[in-house]
């Protein structure tokens, strides 16, 4: 009970702001809430809300902000190791942009990233909903039993877990290969998982999955329980089935839950590095870069820092694009609030 | 009768082998750290170290400036997470509770800034680091990582303190609380498990930040100012990884994490009791 | 016409000045040499694993006593990263002398970021380094590094497994290595006759120097890709038929998993590799491990080899020129060159050569004669950046086509070797 009680708690907000909000929402529309600045709404009370963000804006504008910039502005230099040895500064205009617009390494690596994401994140959410599910079904013991399973995996160090993979899947001594071979796949005994595209992603998206689908498990787990009994059993009353009950009242309830989730899964899954990298290189033949991987390469291994910027740059608009629809969805819950 | 246990089974069942498959990697690197090298690299996996040796720990921990690294990682990980809940805290608060001119775009710029590909903008970082002559220090290192953790813990925050039933907090001022007080006395207490998954998620990302110390923080030896993910990744050379120190290097670089896993759900189970939250 | 006189005057005023200027140095340096160096500390950075302990303790010793009241700080850094590390540093002027792999020191002293050191070569004792050795540490002319160590890639093989084939004595030719991998596989319970992962692309730079190829070549003023060439070809398809003898992938390197790991389980026969590469002895006895050079076409000479090794620099930011120069001195005397070349290390200068007496050392200085470093030209270092194309090359070349592989990755080469400096 202990571990996943925890949980209940820890992600119950993602759900929790959901939950209740609807009748906030119709509390703070029914009536005009704001008693103490209906009161005095003096200097003070006016511009608190200001100053109680005032920090995060500053942090924002000044940490990350700032190195944007910069990052935007190095996108129009020629810097490499050269140039940051010396403290030059030599402007190159669009180049960079132009070289990697031009280039299709970038578009077929851009293409792979968002397929990437889509096919991890689809999976993700559908293994961790179900996994929720299940863990909501469990007994006290079995449910104890599988949530520390999955806590270990969410705590693994990611270098540690890619170390672990790499070497699960390696051809000559992976226990993988073992198994399979043991079980009776013998051509798969010295199976090369890394010498293609798609094997190889196949373990990364193993390894992927595997990592992200505690979170997603427990946060479904903290909202189902947050969901009054007494729905199911209007439900059931009614004589829906188990398909039914999901999409009936299970779905509709933690659709926040869902948004919430699939927004930051998309991010993570997107900006995902240390997994791709590690595991193979972005190989076999470059043909598994992701633009993480790919800005990386050749900003940070090559030294092209300025080309490594215009592909940061671009790399954010094409995840701004992607995240564009969830922006206004939820822009829009913010105008119910 | 019968379907019925097997209906009542299946999931248990399952568990079963979802537990197996999400336990086995991890099980993997605790059991190859206590492995002699010849029973790592062997073609029969070796499932139970029955050899054990404690050679790799003693590799690991003796690395050099080990437990300044320690001590790094802690300091900085720890004045992050910290650092980011005060923050998150006071503009969630004016999120969840207050209406204010700008509030939309204030959300918008918490969501986007959750994008923000750090390990490309390494270099940026480095540059205004080093022009501001702050390398081989950990104050750029944890104010840093309290920016790449606020975002989410606003955001996380956020929802926490809207869960908080308004009407709690107006009773309270009813009862002659200021607005402050009531913060203080009704609100914050019931936060205390939102905090502590906030602050979980704070401490695995600045526990785990690797490019840029890298960068920041090169110089070695008696100071340094270097976290633990550099020794974890000091025992992979061009002349090969050696496994069995990384793993046990693996296993003592997760004992925080896990810990703290253990103690946040005790507290939170402290919250649970008060029930309050659920209201 | 005076004001030409003037000038004509000016500019041999300038050199006599210059000139003059160079003596003065001299003697400043020795007249400076006495006073104190109070609260100076002088950074040195060195690879993880280059330095042995001794090394390190004696030259600190011996340098702080030659420079009264300086420190020596030397700093262990670790591999990961190391491009963007060194970069970084030289930037700051954070390190006054460091190691730089002699395969990067072109591309180093082509950003400016290394102190020309020609005018010290002699001092530092210059003019005995092997000349195949000082290679790397000039570039276009000048001395940017002074030359540390080598060391080159030799046959470590398994004493016990050689015995039960029944090989007396070590092969002197690559026929003869072929025939002995052959009685090596008819031993049961060797898994490889020789590991050799299909990306060891040293051992085929080795091979391409032995049939008097180039893996670039110049072509007009610009550097291109050779593999299509006839002597890369003859070398790749020695190189395949040693690979055909081992069950390593394709596709990886010698150090994904680390070859010496795999050595030590004791049924691989044999595998090409670097001394510290060879097993410890807590997981091989050392009298189990022999080594011999890669035998060549001919019983004469040894196969050609890839050079490989360091060079210390001074970084052109330092504040502490000459102390960094002192203490290349130091590391280039007898002493301490010797000290690297008894751990089995190449030496700068042949004479010290007496002094590598391990089994390694004794089987790689033969073949060190015909070795050869990479191009040394600065985007040399493009080239071996992740994904290094010639290990991506020899992948595909050992699964089919090699003409098209050598075209496609001669195209890679081309295109990293005219990147923008």
């Amino acid at each position: 009970m202990a571990v996943h009680s925890e949980r209940v708690q820890t992600r119950s907000p993602l759900v929790g702001k959901d939950a209740v909000d609807p009748s906030q929402a119709a509390a703070v529309k029914g009536a005009p809430k704001n008693t103490r600045p209906a009161a005095g709404p003096g200097l003070l009370a006016r511009s608190a809300p200001y100053l109680l963000i005032l920090p995060a804006v500053a942090a924002t504008l000044a940490l990350l902000g700032w190195p944007l910039v910069k990052t935007f502005i190095i996108s129009f230099q020629n810097l490499n190791k050269r140039q940051l040895i010396q403290h030059l500064t030599e402007w190159n205009g669009f180049d960079n942009y132009s070289d990697q617009l031009t280039n299709a390494a970038f578009w077929n690596t851009a293409g792979r990233s968002v397929a990437f994401t889509l096919v991890n994140v689809v999976l993700t959410m559908v293994l961790g909903s179900l996994v929720g599910l299940l863990l909501n079904r469990l007994g006290k013991n079995m449910r104890l039993l599988l949530s520390f399973a999955l806590i270990m995996a969410w705590a693994m160090p990611i270098v540690a877990s890619t170390t672990v993979y790499t070497w699960l899947f390696d051809s000559q001594f992976g226990v993988v290969n073992w198994l399979l071979s043991q079980l009776g796949w013998d051509s798969m005994a010295t199976y090369n998982w890394y010498s293609g595209q798609m094997s190889t992603f196949f373990v990364i998206t193993l390894l992927v999955v595997w990592g992200s689908v505690p979170f997603v498990a427990f946060n479904m787990y903290a909202g189902l329980t947050t969901i009054p009994a007494e729905l199911y059993e209007a439900a059931r009353m009614d004589g829906a089935g188990s398909t039914k009950i999901f999409t009936s009242v299970i779905f509709p309830s933690l659709r926040p839950f869902f948004l919430a989730t699939t927004f930051l899964e998309v991010i993570w899954i997107f900006k995902c590095f240390t997994q791709v990298f590690t595991l193979n290189a972005g190989g076999p033949e470059r043909l598994t870069e992701t633009l993480p991987v790919y800005a990386y390469i050749e900003g940070i291994g090559n030294q092209h820092y300025g080309a490594g910027a215009s592909i940061a740059v671009l790399t954010i608009l094409i995840l701004g694009a992607l995240m564009a629809y969830y922006f206004r969805i939820i822009l829009k819950q913010e105008d119910e609030l | 009768m019968k379907r019925s246990i097997v209906g009542r089974s299946w999931p248990n069942l399952i568990a079963v082998v979802l537990f197996v498959f999400f336990i086995f990697p991890v099980y993997w690197m605790v059991s190859t750290a206590f492995k002699p090298n010849k029973d790592i690299i062997s073609k029969t996996p070796v499932f139970i170290p029955l050899e054990a040796t404690l050679d790799h720990f003693d590799r690991a921990v003796h690395a050099d400036q080990f437990w300044t690294m320690v001590g790094n990682s802690l300091t900085v990980t720890v004045g992050a997470v910290l650092a980011s809940l005060v923050i998150a805290m006071l503009a969630s608060f004016a999120v969840a509770r207050l209406k204010f001119r700008g509030r939309k775009s204030f959300v918008l710029v918490i969501m986007a800034a959750q994008m923000a590909p750090w390990e490309v903008m390494v270099i940026a970082v480095y540059l205004i680091t080093r022009d501001s002559e702050m390398l081989n220090s950990l104050v750029p290192l944890t104010i840093f990582y309290t920016m790449m953790v606020l975002p989410f813990s606003i955001w996380t925050l956020r929802g926490f303190i809207a869960a908080v039933p308004k009407e709690l907090e107006e009773s309270a001022m009813v009862d002659g609380c200021t607005r402050v007080q009531a913060f203080v006395k009704v609100v914050f207490p019931l936060l205390a498990p939102g905090l502590m998954s906030t602050s979980l998620f704070g401490f695995i990302t600045a526990w785990n930040e690797f490019p840029l110390v890298l960068i920041l923080n090169k110089q070695t030896g008696e100071g340094t100012a270097q976290t633990l993910p550099l020794w974890l990744t000091s025992f992979q050379s061009n002349f090969g990884n050696d496994w069995g120190a990384t793993m046990a290097a693996s296993t003592l670089f997760a004992v925080p994490i896990l810990i703290l896993f253990l103690f946040l759900q005790r507290k939170a189970v402290g919250g649970m009791t008060d029930g309050a939250v659920k209201g | 016409m005076k004001r030409q006189l003037i000038a004509a005057v000016g500019v041999a005023a300038m050199v006599v000045g210059l000139a003059a200027c160079g003596s003065d140095a001299k003697k400043a340096d020795d007249a400076a040499k006495p006073k104190d160096y109070n609260g100076k500390t002088l950074t040195a950075w060195v690879m993880d694993g280059s330095a042995p302990q001794t090394w390190q303790d004696g030259i600190k010793a011996d340098f702080e006593k030659e420079f009264p009241g300086a420190k020596l700080k030397l700093e262990i850094q670790k591999w990961n990263g190391i491009g963007a590390k060194v970069t970084t540093a030289l930037s700051e002027g954070s390190v006054d002398v460091l190691e730089i792999g002699n395969t990067q020191t072109a591309g180093y002293a082509a950003t400016g970021g290394l102190l020309d050191l020609t005018k010290d070569k002699a001092n530092l004792g210059g003019n005995d380094w092997a000349a195949n050795l000082n290679n790397s540490s000039v570039f276009e002319g000048k001395q940017y590094a002074a030359p540390w160590y080598f060391t080159n890639r030799v046959v470590i093989y398994n004493k016990e497994l050689f015995t039960k084939a029944g090989i007396a004595a070590a092969p002197k030719t690559l026929d003869e290595f072929y025939a002995d991998l052959d009685k090596l596989k008819a031993v049961p319970g060797v898994t490889n006759p020789i590991y050799l992962p299909g990306q060891e692309w040293y051992t085929y730079f080795g091979l391409v120097v032995s049939n008097k190829g180039q893996i670039v070549k110049k072509d007009g003023d610009k550097y291109v890709g050779n593999l299509s060439s006839p002597e890369a070809k003859a070398a790749f398809e020695q190189y395949k038929k040693l690979q055909s003898y081992s069950n390593a992938p394709k596709d990886k390197d010698e150090a994904t998993p680390a070859q010496g790991g795999i050595f030590a389980k004791g049924d691989v026969g044999a595998m090409i590799g670097l001394g510290w590469e060879a097993p410890a002895p807590k997981d091989m006895a050392a009298e189990k491990i022999g080594f011999f050079p890669i035998p060549g076409v001919a019983a004469d000479k040894p196969s050609g080899v890839f050079l490989g090794g360091s060079n210390l620099a001074i970084a052109q930011a330092s504040k502490n020129q000459d102390l960094a120069k002192g203490f290349l001195k130091l590391a280039m005397s007898d002493k301490f060159e010797g000290q690297m070349a008894s751990t089995g290390l190449i030496p700068n200068k042949p004479s010290l050569n007496s002094l590598a007496v391990t089994d390694f050392a004794k089987a790689a200085i033969p073949a060190s004669a015909s070795g050869d470093t990479t191009p040394n030209i600065a985007a040399w270092a493009n080239v071996e950046n992740t994904p290094n194309p010639i290990k991506d090359f020899l992948t595909a070349a050992l699964a089919g086509d090699y003409d098209a592989a050598a075209k496609k990755y001669d195209e890679e080469i081309t295109k990293r070797l005219a990147q923008k400096q």
